[in-house]
């Protein structure tokens, strides 16, 4: 294999057809938007360019939201203005909250409530009136919505930074986007200075200017140990494939947590008094 | 040259407005019953100070009004000779001083204020002047050129910046310039049509029609929109039933670019749509001061407030109401609560101050952005309603989590951690507000990450978000 790639690279044959194509010039730094994690910034010259759309991708768990509230907050702290689409309405304030962002300059879309393969009219949230349809309608609705509003985001302009969550789109719907609307998202962000980032399940826009960061997550916990066991992060790896900036490479990076092993010990007010611990109820019960 | 009038009591003062709004527009209101004219220019019209005085005391007792009208260089002589003397006054141009020598001191506690002290709305109260009128009747003076004649130096070291001000007055000097009061105007535009319109799109153009005046009115005095009225009349099918169909729109700045207004209540009317044709369309604004920006070359600009607003207004029109803005923190434990308020972002050099307490933040900021920085935190991924879970439980502990819903593949607990038990909102007669659960924290046999919990009053077991 290793002499199969040698001889490739001798014959320049090693490229695609879009790697060919020129480097992306813009190499200053407001041509990106810096994700302030040091390793990452640096394998991405930057952090994720303005004016493309880039996908940050990967399956539950791995750690695709934890990486874009840290882009948003990023974006947020250097006085940007961001957008996050949210499809199915998945975001936790205090996650966003704890993760820097300042919440004041983050425009939040909020989609309807979906849960995950329920019936549209049991599950949506009241305030919005879809009516009553089946689930993939329902879903279908959503995402064009979603996508209609992201429109109007990047259209409107001025912003840093704009996300759209695509993450619990399910596979089927994702498949009925023709490819076209990433093509004209990709025509409404040339030459601004917002940085379009969608978040999904796989790769789906595919966009020759932008990146792909494919995301591979374990979860950390503390210990072996039920007694006193939490989770305390993960590890990421990022897969960066990029078909003309040539930034291609592999980056591990650590996601803390904050979850209840975070937060609940700490609890006043509401929480009953008398279970103001670190330790797990259940192993302190089981422990003699 | 200055007149003022000044009317008797229980007089139209708008009548009296309406009269020195014939004549001049500068004009200075002086309480509830004075009002001074700048005539320059007058002449040329009406001729001489007399004749002008004659002609507005003529205007005035058509509209029956009985006015004193006193005419002078300055304004400050005319509204002491209006005080002291009846019928017209006319002084000629700089014998003020002179003129004014004679009359007593006490006009000047009547003019000090600039409401009328008679009059029993008026806010001000008398009694520093008095007290000063008092001091000044002790030294002995009476009239206004004593008071003229004393040294400005010693009038200052012993009553301060008021006797100065009282002496002045008494030279028949003007504190300040004339400020001319500006009518209140109406920012209204109305269209009445010949045939009822039924739908919006025929409405839009009816719209830019009278929002295009309406902005030119507000450029012209330099205001912005601060609230947008848009009333339609409509017309039942009987052709005889009326009703009025009213809008109000608070905008989050002031604007008062056309297209910006038409497009706001567009949107507002497509979510607001009228039950009946159109017959007539009035488009009023609130007015407010124009908006003042300064930009920076330092910070990227962020979109402005009509941008802002337009954009609002369709992501409100498509998402529905409510479900578009900045989210807010909410001070409770209650697990994923959270409130909404409009999308308004500042600039980010108004946030923060100048000076040494801008130097500190920065400061701050910088220290906290190391911190910040190449740490990224876990997020839950929330489902806004959990979803419910069959949970296998071996002594206590979760080991099998499934659910029916699609997207959740379940499987076996490989590693967990818990429970949290927290409680909460059991003080509030509000039911739905109240929550007792253990919470876990599982990672599942398909690689992901839940949070779980159980409720403990149901003991029903749901899936609360995936940790991301």
């Amino acid at each position: 294999m290793a002499r199969l790639e040698s001889a490739l690279r001798d014959r320049k044959l090693d490229r695609t057809l879009t790697t060919a194509l020129p480097t992306w010039e813009r190499r200053d730094d407001s041509a990106a938007v810096a994700i302030d994690i040091a390793a990452l910034d640096a394998s991405l010259r930057g952090g994720l360019p303005r004016g493309q759309l880039s996908e940050i991708v990967g399956p539950a768990s791995s750690g695709r939201t934890a990486l874009v509230l840290q882009t948003i907050a990023a974006s947020t702290r250097r006085g940007e203005i961001a957008a996050l689409v949210d499809t199915f309405d998945r975001l936790d304030v205090a996650s966003a909250a704890a993760a820097g962002i300042d919440l004041e300059r983050l425009l939040w879309v909020r989609g309807p409530s979906i849960s995950l393969g329920t019936s549209i009219a049991g599950s949506l949230d009241p305030s919005t009136a879809f009516g009553a349809r089946s689930a993939s309608d329902g879903q279908d609705a959503a995402v064009n919505r979603a996508l209609k509003a992201m429109n109007l985001v990047l259209q409107a302009g001025g912003f840093g930074c704009v996300v759209l969550d695509f993450a619990d789109v399910p596979p089927v719907a994702l498949r009925r986007i023709p490819f076209t609307t990433w093509l004209r998202v990709q025509r409404i962000i040339d030459g601004s200075d917002t940085a379009c980032v969608l978040i999904a399940p796989y790769p789906l826009a595919r966009s020759a200017g932008g990146l792909t960061l494919s995301l591979a997550g374990r979860v950390r916990w503390t210990s072996d140990a039920d007694r006193s066991r939490h989770l305390t992060g993960a590890d990421i790896d990022v897969r960066i494939v990029s078909p003309r900036r040539r930034v291609d490479g592999q980056v591990s990076i650590t996601a803390f947590a904050t979850t209840a092993a975070d937060d609940k010990p700490q609890r006043h007010g509401d929480t009953e008094t008398n279970f103001f611990t670190s330790v797990p109820l259940v192993s302190a019960a089981r422990n003699p | 040259m200055f007149a003022a009038l000044y009317v008797a009591r229980g007089s139209s003062f708008e009548t009296l407005l309406g009269v020195a709004r014939d004549f001049s527009p500068r004009i200075e209101t002086c309480g509830s019953r004075e009002v001074v004219l700048d005539l320059d220019g007058l002449t040329r019209l009406f001729g001489d100070a007399k004749s002008i005085a004659d002609e507005v005391r003529r205007t005035a007792a058509d509209r029956g009004l009985r006015i004193r009208i006193a005419i002078a260089g300055t304004r400050t002589a005319a509204r002491l000779f209006v005080r002291d003397r009846a019928g017209i006054t006319i002084v000629e141009s700089g014998n003020d001083a002179a003129t004014l020598a004679v009359l007593p001191l006490s006009l000047l506690a009547r003019i000090s204020h600039r409401n009328d002290p008679n009059d029993p709305d008026d806010s001000n109260d008398p009694n520093d002047s008095n007290d000063l009128l008092t001091t000044l009747r002790r030294w002995g003076l009476r009239t206004l050129g004593d008071l003229a004649a004393l040294p400005a130096d010693e009038v200052a070291a012993r009553l301060g910046q008021t006797g100065v001000a009282w002496q002045r007055l008494a030279r028949g000097e003007d504190p300040a310039p004339l400020v001319p009061s500006v009518p209140e105007e109406r920012f209204e535009q109305a269209l009445d049509l010949e045939w009822p319109i039924d739908g919006l799109e025929p409405l839009s153009f009816v719209l830019a029609r009278l929002m295009e005046p309406l902005s030119a009115h507000l450029e012209r005095r330099d205001r912005g929109a601060a609230v947008l009225h848009v009333r339609l009349h409509l017309v039942k099918r009987d052709g005889v039933t009326r009703e009025v169909h009213q809008r109000s729109l608070q905008l989050p700045a002031p604007m008062r670019d056309a297209r910006t207004l038409r497009t706001l209540a567009l949107l507002d009317l497509e979510s607001h749509p009228p039950s009946a044709a159109i017959d007539r369309v009035v488009v009023a604004v609130d007015p407010t001061p124009g908006r003042v920006v300064q930009f920076s070359l330092l910070t990227r600009p962020l979109p402005s407030p009509e941008q802002l607003s337009t954009l609002m207004a369709r992501l409100t029109a498509l998402m529905g109401e409510g479900r578009c803005g900045s989210a807010i923190t909410v001070d409770s434990w209650e697990p994923g609560v959270f409130d909404m308020k409009p999308f308004a972002p500042r600039d980010s050099h108004d946030v923060r101050s100048h000076g040494p307490q801008r130097l500190r933040d920065t400061e701050n900021k910088t220290c906290l952005g190391d911190i910040a920085a190449s740490a990224p935190r876990l997020a839950i991924r929330r489902f806004r309603f959990p979803i419910p879970a069959r949970v296998r439980v071996d002594l206590g502990i979760p080991v099998r989590v499934t659910s029916d819903r699609r997207g959740i593949s379940g499987g076996k607990v490989e590693t967990y951690a818990g429970p949290w038990r927290t409680s909460g909102g059991w003080w509030v007669e509000d039911i739905k507000k109240c929550w007792e659960r253990d919470e876990w924290d599982v990672t599942l046999s398909d690689g992901a990450t839940y949070r779980v919990f159980r409720e403990r009053d149901t003991d029903a077991w749901f899936i609360e978000g995936v940790v991301d």
